[in-house]
């Protein structure tokens, strides 16, 4: 017989690849990037498409001139390219955006060793150093969503349209004030922000999708939301407000911000997480709390890049928190018998020893 | 109800209902040519015949003076042609014993027994010389098994009924077919065990539950022993996992069932017993599954020991025109071994053999792991697949160690789900004899 392998055990397996579970992440952030382009214009379409084709790019590149094999197929890159332009302000020149993007899969990925081996989330880099390099590109002013032009009181006018502070930023120059309809805007997403993050739905809707198709696991996600609520609340209290407003202000700093995004996208993202479900839950619970320090007390209006990158570092050593093993602590010992199969045990011993 | 099942597993497709419908056919090679090794399970034996010996079917033929070696027997009346080494399941080369069938149908079975009414030592003394090993792969002496340290008490016997490999069918036909053997063989257990009897049957088979409750209520047994559905999952024919299923207990680790109060028998291991004592017959035939998508029409064999694979094709099963194998496997695809061609003997552990096209197998490349975590999921042994990988591949075993190695036990769980491809599996094992390795020489040193 010819053609025959020999090769170790299982000889059998579910015909999932990266490139499957890469292109479901696609998948689930394509309403996000529709509701970037509907809300902010086409300029959306251009950063997202400038993104995403420079970090393929980039990647390759990088992957040809290392003399590796050309693994772009596997669409980690895509991946890559859309979260980066999806947390960028709809104002961003095209240009700085194809920066992050190198940096992203150059510094931040392949450096590192590629696919799985970077410790650092590569759009989170990329934004970092987009952040830190040009500050005043990178969130100095928001564009209002289209339809909302006008009709904001605190909108003015500058070259690029109509411009907003985010209400994270209102929030912590305390000119931040609770209005009427102000939940339903940040669920449906009108609001000034990055491309992909101002709408709760629609990352709700891809939280599910995710979390159905067991992309992502639901314990990281969970945690941070969890510990930015509790803690906003807490502190909200200890502030002096009163019960009400205390959840009120609790649920807006869950709706703000990258939080949201940040939780279902990048605080889940495989190579930078740990892959323990204890390790998960503390990762999430300190993202979380980073997150609200520097919400609270930082210098940015939104800590949610800080805090994942801060953890990414930390991942690796979470990964010894660990379930117990089969056969391991109280588990591991024998069952007495339960009093009916004790009395059915002794006998058929009895019976059989009277034959 | 309660659902008696585990954490963890995987649910591969089964491709059970190629074969479940075919009934056992007793057949035997065309060449009249057997190719027995002399050790199957238990210590290295050493051959009682030489070349030109004749021999009756049912002859020992070999065995040794250690409590654990097992004795092994003629499955034919014939001539020993020679003694020889010969490739078998494990692609390991080890002396076969070739005898060639002479026709003269002379045959050496041991007097009928009662278990029920002979003493525990003559009882273990009838499994021993009847060369009884575990059916289900681990060919384990059944006679030790049987026989725990005194101060291990025996509360349960389990039969592992679930059968949950892909493909193998070969005992939801026994026990549908002769489910009264089982029922004996069980019986004959438990008097040596003095325990109370659970057959664990994975519920994609629950058809069989009545018919087997019949038959224990129609013996008189229904004090002594009971039918349990366990969910169908993968690996539920662990014993660790059948043990955990039906009692909520655990095996300790690297201990055995014993020490759980648990004894673990295959359901074709009873029916092995059960004809031990009932026909005085040693065990010199087994049933297997042969399937696969390559194989024209799957099909449960009866066949004796020794019998060449290669013997059966174009005889008892043949393999689809166009469609060429591309593994074959001696037992099922999640753990059973991929051997280079089908020349090789049905041994007292070979449960079936699956040949799998290109397109039922995994011949995918391995690329970078993500860390998505999966194996862990699906590890039912809560084990960090992907950490011990990581920490065998930086060459510190006794932190992959303490991730899980040492407690793998192979099921291929992890490597199922692994959307990289990558053959955990494979890391594991040469991950587990380079630690061992390296106690050992920690050991001597000392």
């Amino acid at each position: 017989m010819d053609g025959i392998y020999i090769s170790s055990s299982p000889h059998f397996s579910l015909s999932n690849t990266t490139q499957k579970i890469m292109l479901c992440v696609i998948i689930s952030l394509l309403p996000e990037c529709a509701a970037g382009i509907y809300f902010f214009g086409v300029k959306s379409l251009f950063l997202i498409l400038s993104s995403v084709i420079s970090c393929v790019f980039f990647e390759a590149v990088f992957q040809k001139l290392t003399g590796q094999k050309i693994i772009v197929s596997n669409l980690s890159a895509v991946v890559t390219g859309l979260l980066l332009a999806l947390v960028c302000p709809p104002t961003l020149p095209l240009w700085t955006v194809i920066i992050g993007g190198a940096v992203a899969v150059i510094v931040a990925k392949g450096i590192f060793g590629g696919l799985g081996s970077n410790v650092f989330n590569p759009a989170l880099t990329g934004r970092a150093f987009l952040v830190i390099s040009f500050p005043s590109l990178m969130g100095a002013s928001w564009l209002l969503p289209n339809f909302t032009r006008g009709t904001d009181a605190v909108s003015s006018a500058t070259f690029d349209g109509i411009t907003s502070a985010t209400i994270l930023s209102k929030i912590k120059h305390g000119t931040f004030e609770l209005t009427d309809g102000i939940f339903q805007k940040l669920f449906t997403g009108e609001r000034a922000g990055c491309i992909g993050e101002t709408s709760v739905l629609l990352i709700l809707v891809s939280l599910v999708f995710l979390l159905v198709l067991r992309i992502i696991d639901f314990r990281a996600p969970l945690a941070m939301c969890l510990s930015v609520f509790i803690l906003t609340f807490a502190s909200s209290i200890t502030g002096g407000m009163n019960f009400t407003a205390a959840s009120q202000s609790a649920v807006v700093s869950l709706m703000t911000g990258g939080l949201l995004f940040g939780a279902v996208f990048m605080v889940t993202d495989y190579a930078t997480a740990p892959v323990t479900k204890a390790g998960r839950l503390l990762f999430g619970a300190g993202c979380g709390i980073i997150t609200f320090l520097i919400r609270t007390f930082g210098g940015y209006p939104e800590g949610v890049m800080f805090s994942i990158l801060i953890m990414n570092a930390v991942s690796p050593f979470l990964n010894n928190l660990t379930a117990r093993k089969y056969g391991y602590g109280k588990k591991g010992s024998r069952r007495a018998p339960s009093p009916e199969e004790e009395k059915r045990f002794t006998s058929a011993v009895q019976e059989k020893t009277e034959d | 109800m309660k659902k008696f099942t585990f954490k963890g597993g995987i649910h591969p497709k089964e491709n059970k209902e190629l074969s479940s419908g075919s009934e056992i056919q007793s057949v035997k090679p065309a060449s009249g040519t057997y190719t027995v090794p002399v050790t199957m399970g238990g210590a290295p034996n050493t051959p009682l015949v030489k070349e030109g010996d004749s021999v009756a079917r049912g002859q020992k033929i070999s065995d040794g003076d250690k409590f654990m070696n097992c004795p092994v027997h003629s499955p034919v009346s014939g001539k020993i042609k020679k003694i020889t080494k010969c490739t078998v399941t494990g692609n390991l080369t080890v002396p076969c014993i070739v005898i060639q069938e002479d026709g003269e149908g002379r045959t050496d079975f041991m007097p009928p027994l009662d278990p029920l009414k002979c003493s525990k030592e003559e009882a273990l003394e009838r499994i021993r010389s009847a060369g009884i090993v575990g059916m289900g792969g681990a060919s384990f002496p059944a006679h030790v098994k049987l026989n725990p340290p005194q101060d291990k008490k025996i509360d349960y016997v389990l039969v592992n009924a679930a059968e949950c490999e892909p493909y193998l069918t070969c005992d939801e036909r026994l026990m549908k077919e002769t489910p009264e053997k089982l029922i004996d063989g069980l019986a004959a257990v438990l008097s040596v065990s003095k325990a109370y009897g659970i057959i664990a049957l994975e519920d994609n088979k629950e058809y069989l539950k009545p018919v087997l409750e019949d038959k224990i209520q129609k013996a008189g047994f229904s004090k002594y022993m009971e039918v349990r559905l366990v969910k169908t999952k993968y690996p539920q024919g662990s014993e660790k996992f059948i043990v955990s299923s039906c009692l909520g207990t655990e095996i300790p680790s690297a201990k055995l069932p014993a020490d759980a109060g648990c004894i673990i028998c295959n359901a074709g291991t009873l029916c092995a017993i059960s004809e031990a004592f009932r026909e005085g017959k040693p065990l010199i035939e087994r049933v297997l599954t042969i399937s696969g998508g390559a194989v024209e029409k799957p099909c449960n064999l009866k066949v004796p020991v020794g019998t060449l694979i290669s013997d059966l094709r174009g005889n008892a099963f043949n393999l689809k025109e166009g469609k060429a194998p591309v593994k074959i496997i001696s037992g099922g695809p999640m753990m059973g071994f991929a051997m280079a061609d089908d020349s090789f003997p049905v041994a007292k552990g070979t449960s079936g053999v699956t040949f799998l096209t290109k397109e039922e197998t995994s011949l995918k490349e391995e690329s970078a792991c993500i860390g998505c975590g999966k194996c862990i999921n699906a590890c039912p042994m809560s084990l960090n697949p992907v950490l011990m990988k990581r920490e065998i591949q930086a060459d510190s075993l006794e932190k992959s160690r303490k991730f899980g190695l040492m407690d793998c036990i192979e099921c291929g769980s992890c490597a199922f789900v692994c959307p990289a491809s990558i053959p955990l599996v494979q890391y594991f094992r040469i991950g587990k004899s380079l630690l061992r390795e390296k106690m050992a020489a920690e050991k001597g040193g000392k």
